[in-house]
């Protein structure tokens, strides 16, 4: 289960134990465990639970119950009953891993999954002998594949909501994956080695130019001398007026789900939807306020701005707090700007120096960068000069701090990858990147990417790239190979994981139904998976019909006995010979009497004595067809259906 | 059975109308309900739809929906799985009463496919599962108990299957227009019939020599061809019967005015007793009811005769089975 993956080590190792004991002790005939000892382990393993998660309620310590009460279950399983409920609970324990892991290997797990259980299933709802294994494995895939429409139809159609039924406790144990927080040079290193997609954008029209793909991220405003953090106890910086400037550019982007419920999105946003609640915090950053054990969002749509103004005014207090460094830390690079102060250079011109530094002097740009001590700036710059864009951007942000100039990191993701296969950029932890911002009078925060100084391909090709240079040619296998198992994860989840309320708006849209409520859906939904159900038993019938081996003598007869049932006349009784049968039918009905004696005389022909050319039989299916006997108590016909022109045409 | 489930049969015998010897099932006589399994899978699907739509998770969408599907179909095949079979009364060997009647049901799959875990059930008695191969036919015994002598009819039952995963059960009702013949439970042995010829006309012992012909009666079905009177069936166009006094050692009559301080039935069980060791003893005998006279004769096909006679003597109508 892939709930291995999440839940304790002893749990699975529980699961695995109890499953063995049970296999062996059906090999060699050992006893289960008694009652008593079976109450005492649930009572230990309720416990056990509680004590990894400090609850029993969530969607973690629930799953996590849930797997060790299969686990026991299979020391008790003996009725055929507990086999079911095991059943019954196998299935829900794969639904509950879903809630946190949608890749499409868990996708291909959970179809051989449901495929193993529902054989299971057939299995044990089997009453009688028991088939063979491979005869289950065989109507498990046929009733699975009818099921497939079914499926589809409904994953399609099913009204999708945007907000939840209700929350359940947030589980606290969740890793965080992704940018953190914080940022110490250094700390990105894990990141730019990771090859993990962190989100995927599809540009509506021309997307920008590779050196404009700033994916703005995380803004860390406070510095204790090594460490640039998110949080400080500052007065906010209240966020001003801004000014875009340019072409709009409007994308969509599929995020990687993250737990900060933090998004991403081209410097600078002007418009977003797709996710209720997602609003702009006061550094330009798109936030969702996380709801307590909700999935987060996924899918969005955004509209920026690579121009703009971002206009904050900054009062004295703001200011002080966006220039100020921690005491006596740095000194050699304090010195230095306030050096270039006292040669006159204003903000511009600090900024070009800082630049003209990391350019001219001997910098390199590497991933593996040299461990710094507490002057971290210090030893960057005077020493180790060799680093990646934490680095630069971290140092060049003390130097405009030092200057007197409002400064401040700005984490998030810089570039992409074009995939050939379809026409969307694939941004991997790998492209994990830190600039710099500075707040210029008038023109309020500006981007400053110091790295692109000292590295100026790691902007326009990449993180990795820069460092391998461009050694692999276009066509390489790999890379191909690579880029199609990309757009295919895309379509995964653009499409399946992703198929949310905003797909389905998008797919009805497309498909001119977007005038379609959720109530119009939920009719569709059951109408298409009826139609599906009509095509399946039309299909059935028609194979079944087509090889029918019944005697179409009987099929007339029995045609006639209705239609004389209808005017009151019993069906033919148990050893009652067709002769016999007409007897007593006349006795009832004597205005039909010829007619009845002669359908008798011509069924048992055609049953008893049937000719080569099958003529009996076609007289007595004429003679049935005619025969439309009048009900009892209407008058006598003398209409064309009467039994007589029956008589006549026989 | 309540109220509810009598008016729940009433209904669902006026709606079908009464059955033929062959029934074969249409669709809109089948009916098909969930089981307890069910219940509990469709509870399982409700909890899931909710889980995803809560947390939005697409893969349990598709989970939920797959096994929806799954469940439908499952509904189709148990459907499907009765659709066409044909039913016929097969037949019930006539007991004594208190004892189980088997009625043969026989199931004929006319469809080019297999059907699965088919079932009888009648009020009381339950006979299957059985799968049937394609075009093959299986044979399954209802077996009711009787109480009273008398026609008993075949009570109304259910063929029914829970295939393929016993998460439905689909199911018709058939009343087939049948009865079986109970016999009046023979008397415990000990009252031996009245021997000698007085008036009062216990037995009537013939006694003649090896041999002797002792004259012709009519030929029943059952009677020896041999002894049937081939030459006056020429003339006459009536099958007779020779009729020997010496191979038949003794031939008695037994008669309903030989007990007559004793009650109809007890009377009636005291005959069948009388008949029965006869036919054991493998003696010729016949037997003279107020309303029917069955002359003496012997043999499988008599004594049935002989029983039957007596199982219908004043019998109403026939006993629909206890429920």
């Amino acid at each position: 289960m892939p709930h291995w993956l999440t839940v304790p080590v002893w749990i699975t190792l529980l699961l695995f134990g109890c499953v063995l004991w049970r296999i062996v002790a059906e090999r060699r005939g050992y006893p289960m465990p008694s009652k008593r000892t079976r109450i005492l382990l649930t009572l230990l393993a309720f416990v056990a639970v509680f004590a990894s998660f400090r609850t029993i309620n969530g969607v973690e310590a629930g799953s996590a119950l849930l797997m060790v009460m299969v686990a026991l279950k299979f020391l008790e399983a003996s009725s055929h009953r507990d086999q079911v409920v095991l059943t019954i609970v196998a299935y829900f324990v794969v639904f509950a891993s879903l809630i946190d892991q949608q890749s499409i290997f868990i996708g291909a797990y959970l179809l051989v999954f449901v495929f193993v259980t529902t054989a299971g299933l057939l299995q044990i709802g089997r009453r009688g002998a028991l088939r063979p294994v491979r005869a289950t494995f065989a109507l498990t895939g046929r009733m699975l594949l009818q099921a497939v429409p079914v499926m589809l139809a409904l994953f399609v159609l099913f009204p999708r909501l945007s907000a939840p039924l209700w929350a359940l406790p947030n589980d606290p144990q969740r890793a965080a994956t992704g940018l953190s927080d914080s940022m110490t040079p250094g700390d990105i290193t894990e990141l730019a080695q990771s090859d993990e997609v962190a989100f995927r954008v599809e540009f509506v029209g021309e997307p920008p130019p590779p050196e404009a793909l700033y994916w703005r991220g995380p803004v860390l405003s406070a510095f204790d001398g090594r460490r640039w953090s998110r949080t400080w106890a500052g007065p906010r910086v209240r966020r001003g007026d801004i000014e875009y400037l340019g072409e709009p550019t409007e994308y969509h982007v599929t995020l990687e789900p993250n737990d900060r419920g933090w998004t991403f999105a081209l410097d600078l946003p002007r418009e977003w939807s797709g996710v209720d609640g997602m609003t702009m915090a006061d550094d330009y950053q798109l936030v969702v306020a996380l709801r307590r054990g909700v999935a987060p969002h996924r899918q969005y749509r955004v509209v920026s701005h690579t121009r703009y103004l971002a206009l904050d005014p900054l009062s004295d207090r703001q200011r002080a707090v966006l220039t100020r460094l921690p005491e006596g830390s740095n000194p050699r690079t304090l010195a230095l700007v306030r050096g270039w102060r006292e040669r006159g250079l204003d903000d511009d011109g600090v900024i070009d120096e800082a630049l003209r530094m990391f350019r001219e002097q001997p910098f390199r740009y590497t991933l593996t960068p040299p461990r710094l001590g507490t002057d971290s700036v210090d030893e960057f710059l005077f020493e180790t000069r060799a680093g990646f864009c934490g680095h630069y951007a971290s140092a060049f942000a003390v130097m405009m701090r030092a200057a007197g100039v409002p400064a401040r990191v700005v984490t998030g993701y810089q570039g992409g990858e074009l995939n050939a296969f379809r026409d969307h950029y694939t941004v991997r932890q790998s492209d994990a990147h830190a600039w710099a911002e500075v707040w210029l009078e008038g023109r309020g925060w500006t981007r400053v990417d110091p790295t692109a100084a000292v590295a100026s391909e790691r902007i326009e090709l990449g993180a990795a790239a820069s460092v391998r240079g461009r050694a692999a040619s276009d066509f390489d296998f790999v890379r191909t190979l690579r880029f199609a198992w990309d757009a295919l994860d895309v379509y995964w989840y653009s499409w399946v994981i992703g198929y949310g309320e905003t797909r389905q708006r998008m797919l009805l849209e497309r498909l001119g139904l977007d005038f379609a409520t959720p109530a119009l859906l939920s009719a569709a939904a059951i109408g298409a998976v009826a139609a599906i159900i009509a095509l399946l038993a039309a299909y059935h019938g028609f194979a079944q019909r087509g090889r029918e081996r019944k005697d179409p003598a009987l099929r007339a007869f029995a045609a006639f006995c209705r239609r004389l049932a209808r005017c009151g006349i019993a069906p033919p009784r148990i050893g009652e010979t067709p002769t016999a049968f007409a007897t007593r039918a006349e006795r009832e009905r004597p205005d039909l009497g010829a007619a009845i004696q002669q359908i008798a005389a011509a069924y048992v022909r055609a049953r008893y004595e049937p000719d080569a050319d099958g003529r009996a039989l076609e007289r007595l299916e004429r003679l049935v067809r005619l025969f439309r006997p009048p009900r009892r108590g209407a008058p006598a016909s003398r209409g064309t259906r009467c039994p007589a022109n029956a008589r006549a045409s026989g | 059975m309540s109220v509810v489930s009598r008016r729940f049969a009433d209904w669902i015998r006026r709606r079908q109308g009464p059955d033929g010897a062959v029934v074969t099932l249409e669709r809109r006589r089948i009916y098909i309900l969930p089981t307890g399994l069910g219940a509990a899978f469709g509870c399982m699907l409700f909890a899931m739809l909710l889980g995803s739509m809560n947390y939005a998770t697409s893969l349990g969408f598709a989970l939920t929906f797959l096994l929806a599907g799954l469940a439908l179909v499952t509904l189709h095949e148990c459907h499907n799985d009765l659709l066409g079979i044909e039913v016929r009364y097969a037949g019930a060997p006539p007991v004594f009463a208190g004892q189980h009647v088997r009625f043969d049901i026989a199931l004929t799959n006319t469809a080019s496919v297999p059907r699965y875990e088919l079932e009888l059930r009648a009020a009381e008695s339950e006979a299957g599962p059985v799968d049937i191969g394609p075009g093959r036919t299986a044979v399954l015994a209802l077996s009711v108990p009787t109480v009273r002598r008398g026609r008993l009819r075949l009570p109304r039952f259910s063929v029914a299957t829970r295939h393929p995963a016993n998460l439905c059960r689909a199911w018709t009702y058939v009343h087939m227009n049948a009865e079986c013949i109970v016999y009046p439970a023979p008397a415990a042995p000990g009252t031996p019939p009245p021997f000698g010829a007085d008036d009062s006309g216990g037995r009537s012992a013939v006694d003649r020599s090896d041999a002797d012909f002792a004259g012709l009666r009519a030929a029943v079905p059952g009677d020896p061809p041999g002894r049937i009177a081939w030459k006056a069936y020429a003339r006459s166009d009536e099958l007779l019967l020779k009729q020997f006094a010496g191979g038949e050692r003794q031939a008695e009559i037994f008669r309903w005015s030989a007990l007559p301080d004793v009650d109809t039935e007890e009377r009636l069980s005291i005959l069948a007793r009388w008949c029965l060791d006869a036919a054991t003893a493998d003696r010729s005998f016949g037997l003279e009811l107020p309303s029917t006279f069955v002359p003496v004769g012997s043999g499988e096909q008599h004594l049935h005769r002989c029983l039957t006679a007596l199982a219908l003597f004043d019998a109403d109508e026939p006993d629909e089975v206890p429920s």
